[in-house]
Formats: structure tokens, sequence, C-alpha cells
């Protein structure tokens, strides 16, 4: 281990781990912040449909989920478009619309924890702080306020009183215009009441709350019969994502069968029973193929690693023939050559992972006050702009389970480095050596 | 075993190398005895085949054929660790180049034999005593002072007399010295065969290969390898 190339060897392992200790922290918390904050926004089950028309008898299937001893909490939602026009303006735009019960919204969700002003008196979500009887949105907030550069909302302390006109085009339940020869559209305004920060990109820049019988009124899902398009379900904390959806499943069927032969029946049909999980596949599998990839990538650092690792052991048994020459000489046996070489190796992937792991330890406690500090001398932000991306810090929250599986993915690539140099070093005949040297 | 009973005894060894597309037959069919401390020197012409007699004396290579026999048993018989244990306990080599580890000190390249014949939990027990026994080998080789030095830090004479020291740790048999003083100037290649001979006369068996005449007839016993054969005895 004297040698300089040991330190060499030692040091591009230590690189090595550092790199993908590193990426594979931020990479992980990325992915399992945006499943976390994906997992906040739909509850743990969700019973749905993707047609604007929406379901029937969705109250009787809620009483009866209601009645489950592995439920926690219900909650029905509305699931549209609307045009917005904020009030004095000549513009509008399209955004999503969701109507909800907020307190029962937050006992199924985590949209309690995304609101600022009403955070702690969530069922008051749509009534306005300056006026609680005027009929109150919550926004996401991308769409209200702009995010500054160290990803900090400038929230005022009181909301400010703006109003939008909210128009929708309600639908029967056959799925046509309800209000032909009327306009076409129901439209109501409403006043600002709070922000919501789910963190989730799309639903913060594109989503706009009401509260649930407002929407079903604007969509036209209140009359003749009431409708709505999911029903989200949080499971009781024990009980495991997977059984709960099944079980979720099975009423779901025997309910669908009870009302076969009530009006509309033909909408329960299109409903689905999904996990958190499904129901957000598209969002999630896309971040976890970059993970994905980004594994296959640190594969390749790893057979790089191995090939470091085999030519320093080369290199030095090539410098050391003599030595194992003169070892076997003494007596030292092949298997013992080959321990030696190995023990070098493990002590090169061993100091490598440590010193690697130190490093990046060290360097991910430090990554975003070392981000601020590139930002605030620089103007310079090397990973994400927080003006552009749903991103507040880093993730740096170690994850002792990949670290181990780096540490020991380290140590055995230099074992599989070493594995040949060290078949070398053991076959060798002390005989051709000595008198090779000798030469 | 008495003094006068053989405890190396080399019958019909017959050694070829291949040499590109030629086989040259460098032993062709070489007789040995060793009496139980004896001091013989096998002396010929470079490329005479003395070293490899050696190394086949020593059980660093096999003949061809023929059989090398120590204390009666034959070396052919010999499983692999057993030959380990030969290599590391039964006999010394000493090398015309010394062949010591730069990386250790001379104390530790005396006691490293003993280190491979304990292994690592038997070293922790007889680490003492074996540093003991090297310091005194080192003291009686006159190198008390050096013991931790670095080999590049001495003399060659004074590595020659660390490699004796190395093969003299775990007490062997037999002493197979190569060109011993090959490498070194007369003065000092005198005082190595002066440490040669007070080993003999304190009962130590050597064989010692050696193209120089002079050299040889330090020892008690001559034998001349000529033509791949032993011509004189």
């Amino acid at each position: 281990m004297k040698r300089r190339i040991a330190y060499f060897a030692v040091f591009a392992v230590a690189l090595c781990v550092f790199i993908v200790f590193v990426v594979m922290t931020v990479m992980t918390g990325l992915v399992r912040d945006f499943r976390r904050k994906n997992h906040r926004f739909t509850g743990d089950c969700i019973v749905s449909t993707e047609s604007l028309v929406g379901f029937t008898h969705y109250e009787d299937f809620m009483k009866i989920l209601e009645q489950q001893e592995f439920v926690e909490g219900v909650s029905a939602a509305i699931k549209s478009y609307a045009l917005v026009t904020p009030r004095g303006a000549e513009e509008n735009y399209g955004l999503e619309m969701m109507g909800i019960d907020p307190a029962l919204h937050s006992i199924a969700t985590g949209f309690g924890l995304t609101l600022h002003h009403r955070k702690d008196d969530v069922a008051k979500a749509f009534a306005p702080v300056y006026d609680p009887n005027l009929p109150g949105f919550v926004v996401g907030i991308d769409r209200w306020l702009e995010r500054g550069p160290e990803g900090k909302y400038p929230y005022h302390s009181r909301p400010d009183r703006r109003a939008l006109a909210v128009t929708c085009f309600p639908l029967t339940a056959k799925g046509a215009l309800a209000k032909v020869g009327a306009g076409l559209v129901n439209t109501k305004t409403f006043y600002f009441s709070d922000t919501s920060h789910s963190g989730l990109a799309r639903v913060d820049t594109s989503m706009i709350y009401l509260s649930f019988e407002e929407a079903q009124m604007l969509c036209g899902m209140g009359e003749p019969v009431k409708r709505a398009n999911a029903i989200h379900i949080k499971f009781k904390p024990d009980v495991k994502l997977e059984r709960g959806c099944e079980r979720v499943a099975s009423l779901w069927r025997n309910f669908k069968q009870e009302k076969a032969d009530q009006k509309y029946a033909d909408l329960l049909e299109r409903v689905t029973v999904q996990s958190w999980k499904n129901n957000r596949r598209v969002f999630i599998a896309a971040m976890e193929k970059e993970q994905t990839m980004m594994t296959v990538m640190f594969v390749l650092v790893g057979i790089t690693t191995v090939f470091i690792v085999f030519v320093v052991c080369y290199m030095i048994i090539s410098h050391k023939s003599k030595d194992i020459g003169i070892l076997k000489s003494i007596g030292v046996s092949n298997a013992n050559v080959m321990l030696l070489f190995f023990g070098f190796a493990f002590l090169v992937g061993f100091l490598g992972s440590a010193i690697g792991t130190v490093g990046g330890w060290q360097f991910l406690v430090h990554i975003n006050g070392i981000e601020k500090w590139l930002y605030d001398r620089f103007e310079f932000q090397p990973l994400w702009d927080r003006t552009i991306f749903a991103i507040d810090e880093i993730p740096n929250t170690i994850d002792y389970k990949v670290l181990g599986i780096i540490v020991l993915s380290a140590i055995a690539a230099c074992l599989a480095g070493a594995l040949l140099p060290c078949r070398k070093a053991a076959k060798q005949r002390p005989v051709e050596i000595l008198q090779v040297s000798q030469l | 075993m008495n003094k006068g009973d053989f405890i190396l005894k080399a019958e019909g060894i017959y050694k070829s190398y291949r040499m590109g597309a030629t086989d040259v037959k460098v032993l062709k069919g070489v007789d040995l005895d060793v009496k139980e401390g004896e001091y013989v020197a096998i002396v010929g012409a470079s490329g005479s085949g003395k070293s490899t007699l050696l190394h086949i004396l020593g059980a660093l290579d096999r003949p061809d054929k023929g059989a090398v026999a120590f204390n009666g048993r034959d070396l052919s018989r010999y499983g692999g660790s057993e030959l380990n244990r030969f290599r590391n306990k039964m006999v010394g080599f000493v090398f015309q180049f010394y062949h010591l580890l730069d990386e250790l000190n001379v104390l530790e390249n005396v006691y490293l034999p003993t280190m491979v014949l304990r292994g690592v939990f038997g070293w922790i027990s007889c680490r003492r005593k074996a540093e003991k026994r090297a310091l005194e080998l080192l003291e009686q080789l006159g190198l008390g002072e050096r013991a931790n030095h670095k080999p590049y830090q001495l003399s060659g004479g004074e590595r020659q007399r660390v490699a004796i020291g190395r093969a003299l740790m775990n007490e062997p048999g037999i002493l197979l010295a190569d060109e011993p003083t090959g490498n070194l100037d007369s003065a000092t290649g005198n005082g190595i065969l002066k440490v040669f001979e007070e080993l003999n006369q304190a009962g130590q068996t050597i064989v010692m290969v050696s193209h120089d005449e002079r050299v040889a007839h330090r020892a008690g016993r001559i034998v001349t390898l000529t033509d791949g054969k032993i011509r004189r005895t």
C-alpha cells in the first residue's frame, strides 16, 4: 500500500463512491419526494372515472366505505375543466378544476398540508379570511404567486381580494351539453381564499379548487341525480396498500351489482379502483425511469472501477513478481498469494469507500448551503433553477440501504477487478520469476 | 538421524527447457548425495545447470525424471501444502541477488518465514519469540544495529547476510546457496563464506552453487557439473 499507484487506486474508488453516493442520494430523494407528494395528493386509494360525466350513487358507496374498519377517511371529488377570467380583465385561461369538501379531503389526502392561510382551519379553506361569507377558491400556488430564485414564495400576511369568474360546461349524465339553448355554460364568481402548494408542478400551475357543492353545480352534476368523478380513500396506518385496495375493489364489485338495475348504472361500469401508485403511474414512471437509467449509468461507473482496480493490481503484480517469487520460495502457498492481493484489493475498496462515503456525506450535508453560496456569490444555480422547477431544496437525506449497496458494490468491484491479476500472481512459478529477476 | 546419514539424495535427475523450437537438455541424469552436516559446493560453467539443480533440490522446481529424497522421503510424493512447508521449514535459500523484500525492514525480512509458518493467528502468539530469534540471528551475523534499516540502506554484503538470516530463521535442515558471493567484491564475499564456514562448523548442512573454483574450495566437498552430469565428487 506504500506505492503511489495504490493511492491512485484508492482515490479512484473514493471518487466513484463519492459520485455515485451523491447522485444516487439526490436522485433517490427526488423520486421519494415526488412519490410522497403524489401519495399526499391522491390518498391511498382512488375510485374514479376518467369520464367528465362522473358516476352516480357515490354517496351510497361512501357510506359503505365509512363503515369499514380499515378506512380512515373518504372524500368525493368533482374533476373537470374550467375557463377562468380574472375580474376586470379581458383575457381568460383554462384550468383543471377540483371540487372537494376541504375537511373530508384533508383526512383522505394531504390537501390541508398544502394550504397556507387556512392550514390550521382546513374546513374553512373556501372561506376567504377577509369575508368568510364570500364563495372562495383555492388555487395552485404557481398560478398565483411567482416563485423566487431560492424557491420561496412571496406570501402576503393576508390574502389579496382578487376574484375570478369560473365558467364550466355542464354535462348531462349522458354526456351531452346540459344547457343547450341556455347559454351552454355555468359561471360564478369566486374570491381568493388560499393557495395550495402540493409540490407537484402540474397541479400547482393548473389547478383551482372549489367547494364540492359549487363545483357540482357548475358542472351540472348535482341534478337530476348527483354525480362525482372520484372518491379518495385513506386507509388506517396498519393497512397494507395492496390489501386495502383489493378490499375496496371487492366492495365496489358488490356495490356495482347491487345497483345494476338502477338508472344510470352504466356510469358505474367506467369506474376503476386503483392504488395511488397506479393512479399516478404516468407521472411517477418517468422519474423512476430516469432513476433506472441513472442506475445503469452507475453500473458503467462500477465497471470503470473494476477496470481501474484490474489495471492497478495488474501493474502492482507485474512490479511485484520478484516479491511473489521470494514469498513462494519461503513457502507461501498459491492461496495465500491470492489472499494477499485480494486483501490489497479489499483494502483499496474499503479505504476508497470510506473516503468516498465521508466526502459524499459532508458534501450532501452542505449541498444546499453550497448551492445557496454559489447563487449568492455568482447567481449560479447548478442543479435547478428554482423559478422554473418545483423543487424546494436539493434532497440530501441519506438512505443507508443505498449507501450500503454502494459501499458493498465498490468493494465487490475491487475484488472482481483483482480476480484475474490475483490468479496470475498465484500461478507464477518462483523458479521462473527468480531466474528472470536475476537476469 | 545420525551425522553421516544422507539428508538429501538426488537420483537420475533430468531436466530440459524449451527455448523456441529447441529442447535444451540441462540436466542429464544427475546423482547427488548430501550427508547431514556436510558443506558441498557444486561448481560448473555458466549455463551448466547448477542453479537448476539447486532449485530442484530445494523443491522450487520439479525434475522431468528422477527423484529427490529429503531425509529419505521422496519430494515428488509431497502434496502442495507439504511442499510449501518443506520450502518454509526444511530448506533455506540464499540467492545471488539476495531477494529481500524492499518494503520490509531488515528485522521483518528475517522473521518473514516464521510469519508464513505460523499464519495470522499463530503469529500473534509467537511474534515476540520470533523477533527475539531474528534479532539474535542478526547479532550473530553482525547486523544487530541494522534491524530497523531498509534493504536499500545496506551494502551488498550486509544484504546477503540478511538473506542468510532469513534462510536460517526456521532452523532448516539444509541451506541452499545459489552463487552467494557472485554479486559481491572479494573481501565482502570472503566475509559471507566465513559465515558459511562458521554455520557449517555449528552443524548446518550447506549446498552452495558457484562458478568460482576458489569459492568452491572453501566447502568441504566439491562436485562438478559438466554437460548436465556430475563428473567428479
